[in-house]
Parts: structure tokens; C-alpha cells; sequence
């Protein structure tokens, strides 16, 4: 055993009250600085929940057929839809759904600044490289708990724990794009006279394009990884299911919500993988290899 | 022929009194068993800090060979029954097992030694002390349910939200019979799902740390209700009957109104704990605790950092006038010396 040179419960009970502190007295701030993230994903999901079923899948399809225009994408994803309402798991879908795309957009419009000041200075990539190893690696309840503390339970903890998860494969991969970007042809930018901004939006982002689809695809997924965690801070969906399938041991409520997540996570893969290869073939690039 | 098999039933009764008499009346009260005495922690605190209390005297105070193992309500159970192996459950909520744990007394394989919440547990409704006092009219749930508006639910401030019980636990299911046998969502109330049990305790914490209304299902004894303080709703008497078919989704009648049955929390053994180790079986008889004693023990735990064994030790040291009644006194010498 290792001695114990010093007493940890102290400094336990300080980390301690100094949440109860702040939930005591910054608890109303801060999920009133939430409440336009609860707006987006109440929208979202309100817009998903209205709109009549065979409408989404007619959309979803037909987005499926743009992306590949083959009809083997399309068929596999409307089988997946229809498995979703046979299953009666549709609103449950829905509710993730707009989790996982409320989740999505703002990670996208948080992690490509970040990931775009990385690839600019050495330093803050020095910095925020350990932040995403740790937003990656910490066990999720660690943070969930006082996250739920903070916020008060529901959709808000729900939606921050599921962007601190999936927002770190779009930052780095967005560093990553950018750095890629052939240094020729830059160099070629700057002697048309291109000034920075004009480097960064005409040139750098639209070549780090691909790599960049790539992380918002890797987000997409993360973010319904998280989805049975979400559900136990009270976002419900798909995730309760699965919790309540395994807690009164009804396998065949786990196994067909755990499949609805799955079904989810094909579609979205694969529609926005083939959006991103078109890209990629419209731009002639080969396929960038993470 | 008949007399004869009497005579030695009767022999034998008196012998085995008289084998296990030196023991009792010896001046060193001992285990009286070379048999490991397995006792299940299990995974919630009262029964993890039990187990400590019971694994510190049975070996400090018995000389018992004494191994602390973990478990759960349901893997411990079926191990017992099926084993004899953990010898000893000290906190075994025997409502979600009723059916095998009935079975498998009647058939001998375990016993009942005693009631380990003498008082019986709590389970219902709450709401925080703070509130009542503000609302002196709060008493029972109708009251609480006319007024939706003093409970609001932060994702749609319209209604009133009562915090239920996290997915696949019973009490899940006999709450939203509650709800529905109520007709809450018709008096503008939401039944929340928080999800699991740390998100419940972290919400209730958040409203008694904010000095938030919150109505909330809850149970005890728990660290929760010996920290905070809340009260609970008067819910109207038990009907057995009506809850019954409020928990089996097999029912097919409408949800009806009842209080929650306060479940049985035994101290549980094998069979064979009485017979090979009857000294040991008749301390665990009387070591009953009450709901106040459990959660302060639990509140000590949950302040001092203080882990499962810590506490045992703690609550040795400070509630000797309630251990002590447990043990011959050379029993509580040897305890309170090994405390040092």
C-alpha cells in the first residue's frame, strides 16, 4: 500500500462545498445561461415530433439518394426507418435524434474556431491537445453528476455531457485538415495577394473540407454513443429504453431500443459519409486518411 | 416403539442444548464455529457500512473467521440459497425477491434472523421541511396536488414536475401508477424520469442546497433523508391488494390509490449459520437498528468522506449505548479494546 502522507478527506470536503457553493449561488445563473442550447434541442425536437412520419422518411431517403445517387443507400435507409416505427420506437427516435443533432451543431460551431485557432499557433494546440485527451477520457459520471448539480436534471446536463464527449474527434480533425493543407498552396494564395482571411475561407477550409466532414461525422457518432448516459441525467429517448430494459431485465426492450440506436447511427454514418465523398470527388481530392 | 423414538428425539434435543450449553455459560464467550462466516456488503451504503459493523464485532469481539464479500440483492440471495455461501446478508430487501426467498425458507435453506430496521423502511413522497412551513397546508399529496404551481417544472414552467424514480426500479412503476391514479397530468403535473439514482439524489441536493421547492419519491433509511430534511406526505393508508396490481403490468384494472408498503429489511442467513454457529446467529438476533439510527450513521459516511469500514468503526465508537445491548459484556470489552 502506499503511505499515506497526507489526509485527502479536507481537500475532498473542500472540492466538496465549494460545489454546494456555487450551486447554491450561481445555480440560477447558470441554467438561465443554458437555457438557449434547451431552446435549440426543444426546437429541434418539437420539429421532429410534428412533422408526420412518412415526411421525415421521404426526406431522409431522398437525402440518402443525393448523396449516392445509387438506390442501395436509399433502400437500406428507408428499411431502417421503417424498423424504427414498426418498432414502435419512432418518437423515441425522434427525441434522440434531436439530442444527437442539437448536440451536433453546437459542437460544429464551437470546435472549427477552436480547431482553426489550433492549427494556427504551435502554443494553444500545446494547451487544448491535453483538455481533449481529458474531455475524451474522463468516465463521464465524474462530471455528469455535478453537471446535473449545476444545471438542475434533464435535457441541458443531458446536452452539455454529450458535447463535452463528441466535440473533440471535429476539433482535431479540423486541426488537422488545416494543417494538411499543401504548403505550396498557400505559398501560391499569398502571391495572388490573398490576405489571411481570405487564405483561411477560400483556400485552407474548402482543401481541409473532407477531413473536416470527417469530424463532424466522428461527432455525430460520439454523440450517439452518449446517448444511454444522456438518458441517465433524465434526457429520455431512445437511452431509456435501454436503461429500463436492463434494469427490470426485459432483454427484448434493450436489445430492440439498443438496435434503434444502432439503426440511427447507419443512417447518419452513411448518409454523411457519401455527402462527404461526393465533396471529396467534386474537389479531386483522394480520400484523406485519418 | 412409540415412547422409544420420543426418548431419544427428547435425548437428543437435550443433547444438543448441553453440547452447545459449555458455550454459552463459559467466562469467554466465543464463535463457536471454525467455518468462515462470510457477510455480504452490498452495493448501497446502509448495508455496506451494516455488514462492517457486524464483520468488526463478529471478529474482534466473537473471534469468528470473518470475510466480507460484496454483493447485491439478487446475486447474494440466489448465491445463499443455492451455496450457503454469503452466510450473512445484514440488510436483505426481501420485497423484490419475495417469491424464491419464501420458497427457499420453507424448504430450509435460509433463515430469518431478525429485522434489520426494526421500525420499518420508508417509502412515499416528499417534500422539503422549508416548504411546509411556507405552506402550512401541504400535509398530504391531494394538497400538494392542487397546488402544481409551487412545484415548477423547469423545462415548462407551466406545470408542476414530480421527480420519480430511476428507470427499471420497482418504485418506477408503482410511482407513475401513482401519477396516473391521481390524475396528475390532468391537474398540470409532469412525471420526470431523473434518469438513475445519483441524477435523483443530485436534483434533490440541488433543491435543498438552493432552497428550491421540489416533490420528489424517495426512500429510506439513506444518507439523503438523514441530510436533508424532508417531510413526507401523508399518502392515505396501505391497500396490499391495490398495490400489488399497480406493480404487475399484468393488471389489467386502472391504477388505483395507496400508500407504499413498508418493505421488509431482514438480516438474512443460510441454514446453516443457526445450526453449525448458534452463537453467532444469536447476536445477529438482536442487532435491529432503527431508520433515525441508520441515517445518522449514514450522514457521518457521507461528511467525513468516510468509507463503508470507516463508518462501522465510527458508529462503534460513539453508539456504544446501542451495540453494546447486542453482546455478552466480555464480547463488548474485547470490542471496545480492539478499538483502541
Amino acid at each position: 500500500m502506499f503511505p499515506e502522507f497526507v489526509d485527502t478527506r479536507p481537500l475532498r470536503r473542500a472540492v466538496d462545498d465549494a460545489l454546494n457553493w456555487v450551486v447554491a449561488n450561481w445555480g440560477g445563473a447558470f441554467e438561465a445561461a443554458a437555457r438557449p442550447l434547451l431552446g435549440l434541442l426543444n426546437a429541434i425536437q418539437f420539429a421532429l415530433l410534428a412533422t408526420p412520419w412518412w415526411v421525415i422518411i421521404a426526406l431522409v431517403t431522398l437525402a440518402a439518394w443525393l448523396a449516392t445517387r445509387q438506390w442501395k443507400l436509399p433502400a437500406i435507409v428507408f428499411a431502417a426507418l421503417i424498423f424504427l416505427g414498426v418498432m414502435d420506437l419512432w418518437e423515441d427516435a425522434m427525441i434522440t435524434t434531436a439530442l444527437m443533432i442539437a448536440a451536433t451543431l453546437t459542437a460544429i460551431v464551437v470546435s472549427i474556431p477552436v480547431g482553426v485557432w489550433m492549427s494556427r499557433s504551435l502554443r494553444v494546440r500545446q494547451v487544448i491537445t491535453p483538455i481533449l485527451d481529458l474531455m475524451q477520457t474522463l468516465p463521464s459520471f465524474v462530471y455528469l453528476i455535478p453537471t446535473v448539480m449545476i444545471f438542475g436534471p434533464g435535457k441541458i446536463p443531458a446536452l452539455l455531457a454529450t458535447i463535452v464527449y463528441a466535440a473533440p474527434p471535429l476539433v482535431r480533425l479540423t486541426d488537422l485538415g488545416l494543417r494538411s493543407v499543401d504548403p505550396a498552396v498557400i505559398e501560391a494564395s499569398r502571391a495572388f495577394g490573398a490576405n489571411p482571411g481570405q487564405r483561411l475561407l477560400g483556400v485552407q477550409i474548402p482543401l481541409a473540407l473532407p477531413t473536416i466532414l470527417a469530424g463532424i461525422n466522428q461527432t455525430t457518432m460520439m454523440a450517439l454513443a452518449m446517448v444511454v448516459i444522456a438518458s441517465m441525467i433524465g434526457a429520455g429517448g431512445l437511452g431509456y429504453q435501454v436503461l429500463q430494459g436492463i434494469g427490470r431485465l426485459e432483454v427484448s426492450r434493450g436489445l430492440f431500443a439498443g438496435l434503434g440506436i444502432v439503426v440511427l447511427a447507419i443512417i447518419f454514418d452513411r448518409v454523411t459519409q457519401s455527402f462527404g465523398k461526393q465533396l471529396q470527388a467534386r474537389i479531386g481530392l483522394q480520400e484523406v486518411r485519418i | 416403539m412409540k415412547h422409544f423414538w420420543k426418548g431419544t428425539l427428547a435425548a437428543a434435543i437435550i443433547g444438543f442444548a448441553a453440547a452447545s450449553m459449555p458455550v454459552q455459560a463459559a467466562d469467554e464467550t466465543v464463535c463457536g464455529t471454525d467455518r468462515s462466516i462470510d457477510i455480504a456488503e452490498m452495493s448501497w451504503p446502509s448495508a455496506a457500512a451494516l455488514a462492517r459493523i457486524h464483520a468488526f464485532i463478529l471478529e474482534n469481539g466473537y473471534g469468528c473467521d470473518v470475510e466480507v464479500v460484496s454483493g447485491d440483492t439478487v446475486p447474494t440471495s440466489s448465491s445463499m440459497l443455492s451455496r450457503g455461501s454469503p452466510a450473512i446478508a445484514p440488510e436483505l430487501w426481501t420485497s423484490s425477491i419475495e417469491k424464491q426467498w419464501t420458497e427457499a425458507i420453507n424448504e430450509g435453506k435460509v433463515v430469518k434472523l431478525s429485522d434489520a430496521i426494526t421500525d420499518g423502511t420508508l417509502e412515499g413522497w416528499f417534500i422539503p421541511r422549508y416548504v411546509q412551513e411556507a405552506h402550512p397546508d401541504l400535509k398530504s399529496v391531494a394538497d400538494v396536488i392542487a397546488h402544481p404551481e409551487l412545484f415548477p417544472d423547469p423545462e415548462d414552467p407551466t406545470e408542476g414536475r414530480l421527480y420519480s424514480c430511476p428507470p427499471g426500479w420497482a418504485c418506477e412503476i408503482s410511482t407513475s401508477a401513482l401519477f396516473e391514479a391521481y390524475d396528475m397530468a390532468e391537474a398540470g403535473w409532469n412525471l420526470f424520469s431523473p434518469g438513475s439514482g445519483g441524477a435523483l439524489d443530485a436534483s434533490i441536493a440541488r433543491a435543498f442546497l438552493r432552497n428550491e421547492p421540489i416533490l420528489f419519491y424517495y426512500w429510506g433509511p439513506t444518507s439523503i433523508l438523514g441530510k436533508y430534511d424532508a417531510v413526507p406526505l401523508d399518502m392515505g393508508p396501505v391497500d396490499a391488494e391495490i398495490y400489488a396490481c399497480n406493480t404487475n403490468p399484468d393488471c389489467d384494472q386502472p391504477s388505483r390509490k395507496t400508500a407504499y408498503p413498508s418493505s421488509p429489511a431482514i438480516v438474512g442467513a443460510a441454514a446453516w449459520v443457526p445450526e453449525d454457529a448458534p452463537v453467532v446467529a444469536d447476536y445477529f438476533a438482536k442487532v435491529g437498528l432503527t431508520n433515525d439510527e441508520i441515517s445518522a450513521l449514514l450522514v457521518y459516511g457521507d461528511e467525513n468522506k468516510a468509507d463503508a469500514a470507516a463508518t462501522a468503526e465510527n458508529f462503534l465508537r460513539e453508539r456504544k449505548d446501542v451495540w453494546t445491548t447486542w453482546v455478552p459484556d466480555d464480547v463488548a470489552a474485547k470490542v471496545e479494546a480492539s478499538l483502541g
